[in-house]
């Protein structure tokens, strides 16, 4: 199994995917992708033949993505329930994560 | 060291309207009158998840020749795994393919063997292209994860760019690149099978390229043959570590090929409690750790990475299980890995290469498998 790699590093233009994700698009798990609890590795996106072991925010940010938020509003959430955090500092990791997810074709954006 | 498996592959019939040539199932394949019930399936699913399986892999033979596929898939839900199907598509009506999907079915993967029809059914040793074709675009548009396996070897390798053309066009959301993995009947068939060096190159371009250019919108996963690797893969990450298989009779084995060691007892889900079998039984413990191991791997750095490789290519080729897998260049068996590689494209002297030995199942009196 993959090991979870909570918000990976963008290294250029190459690692730019077909679809960004910016803030007026609906993020929605891909068909097939979906997140289970696991007595022993905690929230776990299942998708076809791997998997990701989700850490931090990472299930919550899933969690948010329901089909019916756009990414600005999953951030302004975030940043309200992690208010001891910077909100610049969400709003990019969130972005890194969302990118992520789409780059294994986990996730939409409509 | 306690190891949780996290993928169950059920192979829950050997019965397949195809015949094809590289196919992973055993040579002394189950016979219809051996495979589990529906509800005993059931309890197994239930077992597996209890032990920290997260994915199940219902595959064959062709699982739809049970009539019983949307009470697995249903079952394999209803214990909480994701659960795919690894299907030739063969007879799989709208009616019942919409069955699947209602029952919970989260990925479907289809196998193609060629962008050529004459030459798919060829391999397939049955006309099975043109109807795969035809469910793939029925699959696209159901609400589930759609994977495409190309197989891949030396006689269709020419035409890889043409066959992720049609994955393309298919819109799959994800693209095996399969290089045909040479055991069971594809070990049989190695020397008609197996690429050449410059061809595995020229796969590794092709993949590269369109791995850039389909960045985004398909996921590209491409498996090599290991003949050509310098060191072994870390076969099934390790035997007994994380995936266990079970056959359509109910025997638990640490992979597709296990069945060819000799002197290994493998239990049976009908007598023995898959937790027991997995964490306790002789034949799961037999390659764990490296107690087992003989020189070069005892003292290699590599042992915790590659656990000494495949111990059913071991066998194999050396008639030793517990032998250095004879891919890896330190290996003493690595000569007989060269001789078939130098054996490839062979041709009589006539100029005909071996000719193809079709997968047809013993237990079936050589005659084609009785369907549904």
């Amino acid at each position: 199994m993959a090991a979870a790699r909570r918000f990976p590093p963008r290294s250029g233009l190459s690692e730019v995917p077909l679809i960004e994700p910016t803030l007026d698009k609906i993020p929605r798990l891909a068909p097939g992708c979906r997140m289970t609890q696991s007595a022993e590795l905690g929230s776990v996106l299942l998708m076809p033949e791997s998997m990701l072991r989700l850490s931090g925010p990472g299930p919550r940010i899933v969690e948010l993505c329901d089909g019916e938020r756009a990414v600005a509003e999953v951030i302004a959430m975030l940043q309200s329930e992690f208010s001891d955090t910077e909100p610049e500092v969400i709003s990019r990791e969130v972005l890194a994560f969302l990118c992520s997810l789409q780059e294994r074709r986990a996730l939409n954006l409509e | 060291m306690k190891f949780v498996p996290r993928a169950l592959i059920a192979e829950v019939t050997h019965r397949c309207p195809l015949h094809c040539v590289y196919c992973s199932n055993p040579l002394d394949m189950r016979s219809r009158a051996e495979e589990l019930s529906t509800e005993e399936w059931q309890r197994v699913f239930g077992e597996a998840a209890a032990l920290g399986v997260l994915q199940l892999h219902l595959t064959g033979g062709e699982p739809l020749a049970r009539p019983d596929t949307a009470h697995l898939v249903k079952a394999g839900r209803d214990a909480g795994l994701y659960v795919n199907l690894i299907t030739s598509g063969i007879r799989l009506a709208e009616d019942r393919l919409e069955g699947l999907v209602e029952a919970g079915l989260d990925h479907v993967q289809l196998s193609f063997q060629d962008s050529d029809q004459v030459e798919a059914d060829e391999i397939a040793g049955t006309r099975a292209h043109a109807i795969k074709l035809e469910l793939a675009r029925r699959i696209r548009k159901h609400a589930i994860a759609f994977t495409m396996n190309l197989v891949v070897h030396r006689r269709n390798l020419a035409r890889l760019p043409q066959m992720i053309a049609i994955a393309e066009e298919l819109q799959v959301d994800k693209l095996e690149v399969a290089n045909v993995q040479y055991y069971g009947w594809a070990f049989k068939n190695r020397k008609q099978l197996l690429p050449t060096r410059e061809q595995l190159q020229e796969t590794i371009a092709v993949v590269d390229a369109a791995r850039e250019r389909l960045k985004g919108r398909m996921r590209i996963d491409c498996v090599l043959p290991d003949y050509y690797a310098r060191f072994p893969k870390a076969c099934m990450s390790g035997w007994g570590q994380g995936l266990m298989l079970i056959d359509p009779a109910g025997v638990v084995l640490p992979c597709h090929a296990a069945r060819v060691i000799p002197g290994l007892s493998f239990d049976n889900v009908q007598s023995k409690p898959l937790r027991w079998i997995w964490e306790e039984s002789p034949a799961f413990q037999r390659f764990r750790g490296d107690e087992w191991m003989q020189e070069p791997c005892r003292s290699c750095e590599r042992k915790s990475r590659d656990y000494g490789g495949c111990r059913c290519q071991a066998f194999l080729y050396t008639g030793d299980p517990d032998a250095t897998d004879p891919v890896c260049s330190l290996a003493p068996g690595r000569k007989l890995i060269d001789a078939v590689i130098a054996s490839t494209a062979a041709t009589d002297s006539e100029g005909n290469e071996p000719r193809l030995l079709y997968r047809i199942n013993p237990a079936h009196g050589g005659k084609r498998d009785p369907f549904v």
